[in-house]
């Protein structure tokens, strides 16, 4: 039988303790995401030629790093990272501990989301900004992050997204979550329920995500 | 005071060298409206923009009441620039807030007391006719209601200098003209000092006191609009002016003349006094209007009419000199006989 009810049923306690784990790493990563990634980004644009922090050295340097970071596949960091991770969390199995190298992963990728979505921003309203006599700092404040609003949270949604394809990877090497009990069950164990069910919920998670992405970003869009 | 020193602006591309400005100097007096005209690439942007440092002239000062802000930068540059306002073609407001919260950005800018800017935002607004729009986003206006916002945020820290970067445009002539009577009671009222620059006459001829002819960078002509247009020396200032007041006349016509073709000039109260109809009894020859109009250039008429003058040379030559003294300007175009 290709999908067994009576089993989904019974396995029903473990897939809602492994949605939570993945819930859990993917919260963890996106908030430290954003809240290393987004002055990340925003340092990445003001650096740039032509702009009001415009420095070369720090651009280099940190764009740098974000390629370096960004180059290396996903399921190579996770390893690379064990130390790190042990040395922050003091384990390296379970989802705070995937959480590590998941953020580590996010941050640049968030971080160039922000930077597209800054450059995407009318260079004269800018301009006009800085003609008017505006602080760096209120320019960011008051023309940068509200002009870019929705496009970063467009770029939210992304990151939000590709967390739960890498959650599911780093599940594969004892992070937990779905991930893993697909992993468990779906492949070592051929059970073709637990297989269907967790890509089910994979494919229900990135939709929801998505749509309400969408939906937010729209609705606060005053264009 | 605005005085230009001797400006040159030259953008660096990876291949060549392109200069933008070119040793330009103008002075401009507290008060006056300022108009550059050019083509684009001829460099007026650039000059306007080097004003108040968005592109950083590559050698020449910018002095604004005495102080060289070239010499300035970061905080002090900041402070300078509050005291100079600028306006855009395409408006650039901030489209996520609404039209009160852009004019309080730049309140926010020159570090205003909070209890004390909404006061002001209202001030500003009914000063360019949008208190009702106080709380909409910049999306739901019109050009002409944009521009309105743009001003009231230029205006808003009592700049001495208004800076209009080809501020109409992007707007229909109706609207064209309601902005341009805005700034100029602006002008009056606040005596900011207006710059603008633009490709359109009819701008300059509005509201312009004194104005200067861009091309390749430099300035290839200075002086009153009045003058300008009354006399034009250089022949793109010439075709710039034509595009206002033409005096064209089809070859078809010329054909048709038997006499001398003229073309008189009447500079300000001249323009309404009888000399033409004068001439024509005193004297024995015969006029035909080929073309005339009256300008009214800042309130001030002046005349342009091409005529056809039918008779003997010598009076027509006395009639022409009759002419003179009364003031007119006469100039030979064509002579049939």
């Amino acid at each position: 039988m290709l999908f067994d009810f009576a089993h989904f049923v019974s396995m029903l306690p473990d897939i809602w303790k492994a949605f939570g784990e993945t819930v859990l790493m993917i919260g963890i990563a996106l908030t430290v995401s954003i809240v290393i990634g987004l002055p990340l980004g925003i340092i990445l644009f003001v650096t740039d030629k032509g702009l009001f922090w415009e420095n070369r050295f720090v651009k280099g340097i940190l764009s740098f790093i974000v390629n370096m970071i960004r180059s290396i596949p996903f399921i190579i960091l996770l390893v690379v990272l064990f130390p790190l991770t042990d040395l922050i969390v003091k384990t390296t199995i379970g989802p705070v501990a995937a959480s590590v190298s998941l953020s580590i992963a996010a941050i640049p990728f968030f971080a160039r989301l922000v930077e597209n979505a800054l450059r995407e921003i009318d260079k004269g309203v800018i301009e006009a900004s800085i003609a008017v006599g505006a602080k760096p700092w209120m320019i960011i404040k008051d023309v940068l992050l509200p002009e870019a609003k929705s496009s970063v949270i467009q770029a939210i949604t992304l990151t939000i997204i590709s967390l739960v394809a890498y959650s599911a990877m780093a599940g594969t090497i004892g992070g937990g979550g779905i991930g893993d009990l697909a992993i468990r069950f779906g492949y070592y164990r051929y059970d073709n329920t637990i297989m269907i069910a967790t890509v089910v919920i994979l494919i229900v998670i990135v939709q929801v995500i998505q749509q309400a992405g969408d939906l937010i970003a729209k609705a606060i869009d005053k264009r | 005071m605005l005085h230009i020193q001797n400006v040159t602006k030259v953008y660096q591309t990876k291949k060549k060298q392109v200069i933008g400005v070119d040793h330009v100097s103008l002075t401009i007096e507290k008060g006056e409206v300022f108009g550059i005209v050019g083509y684009s690439g001829a460099g007026k942007s650039s000059l306007l923009r080097c004003i108040n440092l968005l592109e950083r002239p590559t050698s020449g000062n910018i002095l604004v009441d005495g102080t060289d802000l070239t010499k300035l930068k970061g905080e002090n540059l900041r402070r300078a620039r509050l005291k100079i306002g600028m306006i855009f073609q395409h408006f650039y407001l901030i489209s996520q807030k609404t039209v009160g919260e852009n004019i309080e950005f730049a309140l926010k800018a020159a570090e205003m007391p909070s209890n004390r800017i909404q006061a002001r935002v209202k001030e500003l607004l009914a000063m360019v006719g949008l208190e009702e729009k106080i709380d909409v986003y910049p999306a739901q206006l019109s050009g002409g209601q944009k521009q309105r916002v743009g001003i009231a945020r230029a205006l808003a820290n009592n700049p001495s200098i208004l800076l209009c970067d080809e501020a109409t445009s992007a707007l229909d002539p109706k609207t064209t003209l309601s902005i341009l009577h805005l700034l100029k009671r602006i002008n009056r009222e606040l005596n900011i000092t207006i710059v603008l620059i633009t490709h359109e006459m009819n701008v300059v001829k509005e509201i312009c006191d004194r104005m200067c002819v861009m091309q390749d960078g430099k300035v290839i002509e200075e002086g009153s609009v009045y003058d300008i247009f009354a006399n034009p020396q250089e022949p793109l200032t010439n075709e710039f002016i034509s595009s206002v007041v033409s005096f064209n006349i089809p070859e078809a016509v010329l054909k048709e003349v038997k006499g001398q073709v003229v073309k008189i000039l009447f500079k300000g109260k001249v323009a309404g006094e009888g000399i033409i109809s004068d001439t024509i009894q005193q004297f024995n020859v015969q006029g035909n209007f080929l073309h005339g109009t009256i300008e009214y250039i800042q309130e001030q008429p002046l005349g342009i009419f091409i005529m056809e003058l039918l008779g003997q040379t010598e009076d027509i030559q006395k009639a022409i000199a009759y002419i003179e003294t009364r003031g007119a300007h006469v100039e030979v175009l064509h002579n049939a006989i």
